[in-house]
């Protein structure tokens, strides 16, 4: 692993980012604008008497951006490349897929962290929700297991860019969205209807977001569901890393990848 | 010394879904070998479809190879990849860097790639031997066409590679811009000794600059020589004449000699002689009432060459 070749894409990710009013847009203004949105209906459910449930729906939408953010980074840094023809001069360097993984992984992170902070300050200042109500601590392990979700995510979605190219490129932001209902971001998982409720409990964020929601109501940690979200992350992890083995190996084999870009 | 060597490269795509027969196979290249040697300008030629850009894709580790062995500088490429990209880079009318960043962050962002331990010198030293040093604050996408190829160069240089593999790197470029990037491509030969790999569908700059042509059709090694030894292999070479007497006299001569001829316009006929025999047709014209004006000799080119095969017609080659 090279720290020089991981800051090379971070430093990439910085420029472009920099000269993208629309990355900019995706990754501060959207998410921002959605804790916005969902405060003043917090503060529309708390009105009408359920205090709980509106903080409910305010955390679970803050903490979704940690899941949004870090996946859209990782797949659409390979997106930008692929637009602008370069991805094959990327890969044509000494660059291992493994530090490419770290280095979108990290600015993902990064990014999450920011908005985080921003996020925090905005529905403090705003809404009167503090999100360190839950505690430092319990913030820093539920955090760490939307990320690493949120990692897995993106490599599986770098796996079909990867090998289907940009007519799939809607997958970079829209993909996630399609399972959001079944990870219970802002509803207890106990309200979806069979055979769904079964199946949120396959992905690790079902048991993190029912974690925080214990947290904020109980002040108490729920150490069963996050060890079990820990473990199903282990697992989605390796097996985002084969389906993105498969998938780029598949594409160098049918010559996909070397025509991503032309 | 041989900096690369590939031996039986092939690769088959699959037709499947593409042909009214179920599954098949398409052989995009079919048990090629070749060798580059240090300091050599290697051009691979061939029409649309003969196998350059795969061939080039597999060099580079971007498309897997379906059987053969690549070696650079005696290290097996499939086994130690990292190490042989270290040394080698690429270049393409056809890729281009990021186009919303500055020249000078992309040259940065793959300084850092190739790990160059003194990124801005790097930079600053080639940005002068390119003189474009104007250029390191502008936008890429903002570039002209000639202006990106020296950039697209300065990347490539980034590394000191001892190899570059160059797709069609004068594509798209006005013959000032592209004789401009010849010279420079001769002078990057010479100054840093680099071993090149050349496709490029200009025959008289493939002429002009490589030691070496390999010719590809259908995936297979066609020909192989230098650009002069592959011309010489045509027999035949053109003979213009021009004519100031009546046609007619000039049509009985051509068919009683039995000359494959064309007539072209402003008096002139076109004569497909074999080249042993040139001396001889112009003895024989000037034998006759055909008054000869004027005498124009067109020796065949590498472009004749190219067309020969794309055309199919490899067996107007004579045997090396």
């Amino acid at each position: 692993m090279s720290l020089k070749r991981i800051r090379a894409i971070l430093a990439h990710e910085l420029y472009i980012t920099k000269h993208s009013y629309e990355l900019i847009n995706d990754l501060f203004l959207y998410p921002l604008w959605s804790i916005i949105i969902f405060g003043f209906m917090t503060i529309y459910i708390v009105g009408s008497g359920d205090q709980i449930i509106g903080k409910n729906v305010l955390l679970g939408i803050i903490l979704w951006q940690i899941v949004n953010l870090v996946q859209y980074s990782i797949s659409i840094g390979c997106l930008w490349d692929i637009w602008a023809r370069n991805l094959t001069n990327i890969f044509i360097t000494p660059i291992s897929i493994g530090e490419y993984f770290t280095a979108y992984s990290l600015s993902g992170v990064v990014k999450a962290i920011i908005i985080m902070i921003l996020a925090s300050l905005l529905a403090y200042f705003v809404f009167k929700f503090n999100i360190l109500s839950l505690g430092l601590a319990n913030l820093l392990l539920i955090f760490v297991n939307l990320a690493f979700f949120a990692i897995s995510f993106g490599i599986i979605v770098l796996g079909l860019l990867f090998r289907f190219g940009t007519k799939i490129q809607a997958f970079t932001w829209g993909l996630l969205t399609v399972f959001q209902p079944l990870m219970a971001v802002i509803y207890p998982v106990r309200v979806l209807p069979e055979p769904f409720r079964s199946l949120a409990y396959f992905f690790p964020p079902t048991y993190i977001f029912e974690a925080a929601r214990y947290n904020l109501e109980n002040k108490a940690t729920a150490w069963s569901n996050l060890f079990i979200a820990f473990i199903l992350n282990l697992i989605f992890f390796l097996l985002a890393i084969y389906f993105f083995k498969l998938m780029f190996n598949k594409s160098k084999d049918l010559g996909k990848f070397a025509r991503l870009e032309g | 010394m041989d900096v690369l060597q590939a031996k039986n490269l092939s690769k088959k795509f699959s037709t499947k879904g593409r042909s009214p027969f179920g599954r098949g196979y398409f052989t995009a290249v079919d048990k090629i070998s070749f060798n580059l040697k240090e300091g050599e300008i290697l051009g691979l030629l061939g029409p649309n479809g003969a196998g350059k850009t795969t061939t080039i894709q597999i060099l580079l580790g971007i498309t897997t190879p379906t059987s053969g062995t690549i070696e650079y500088f005696d290290m097996n490429f499939f086994k130690l990849p990292k190490d042989c990209l270290k040394k080698i880079n690429f270049t393409s009318a056809f890729n281009t860097l990021q186009g919303r960043n500055t020249v000078k962050e992309n040259l940065l962002v793959f300084s850092y790639l190739y790990e160059v331990s003194n990124p801005y010198k790097k930079i600053k030293e080639l940005v002068e031997y390119f003189d474009a040093k104007d250029l390191l604050n502008k936008i890429y996408w903002e570039l002209s066409s000639g202006q990106r190829t020296r950039v697209n160069f300065i990347k490539a240089l980034l590394n000191d590679p001892k190899i570059i593999l160059m797709d069609e790197p004068t594509a798209s470029l006005d013959p000032d811009i592209a004789d401009k990037t010849l010279y420079l491509i001769e002078k990057l030969k010479t100054d840093k000794k680099l071993s090149i790999l050349y496709t490029s569908h200009n025959m008289t700059e493939v002429t002009r600059i490589c030691d070496r042509v390999i010719f590809l059709d259908r995936g297979k090694i066609v020909a192989q020589d230098t650009p002069v030894g592959l011309t010489k292999r045509i027999e035949t070479a053109k003979v213009v004449l021009t004519y100031s007497t009546e046609k007619a006299l000039i049509e009985a001569y051509v068919k009683e000699k039995k000359l494959i001829h064309i007539f072209k316009k402003n008096n002139r006929i076109e004569l497909e002689v074999n080249e042993k025999d040139i001396p001889k047709v112009i003895y024989g014209v000037s034998k006759t009432n055909i008054w000869v004006t004027d005498i124009e000799l067109q020796k065949p080119t590498l472009d004749d060459v190219f067309l020969q095969i794309a055309r199919g017609n490899r067996h107007v080659f004579k045997k090396n």
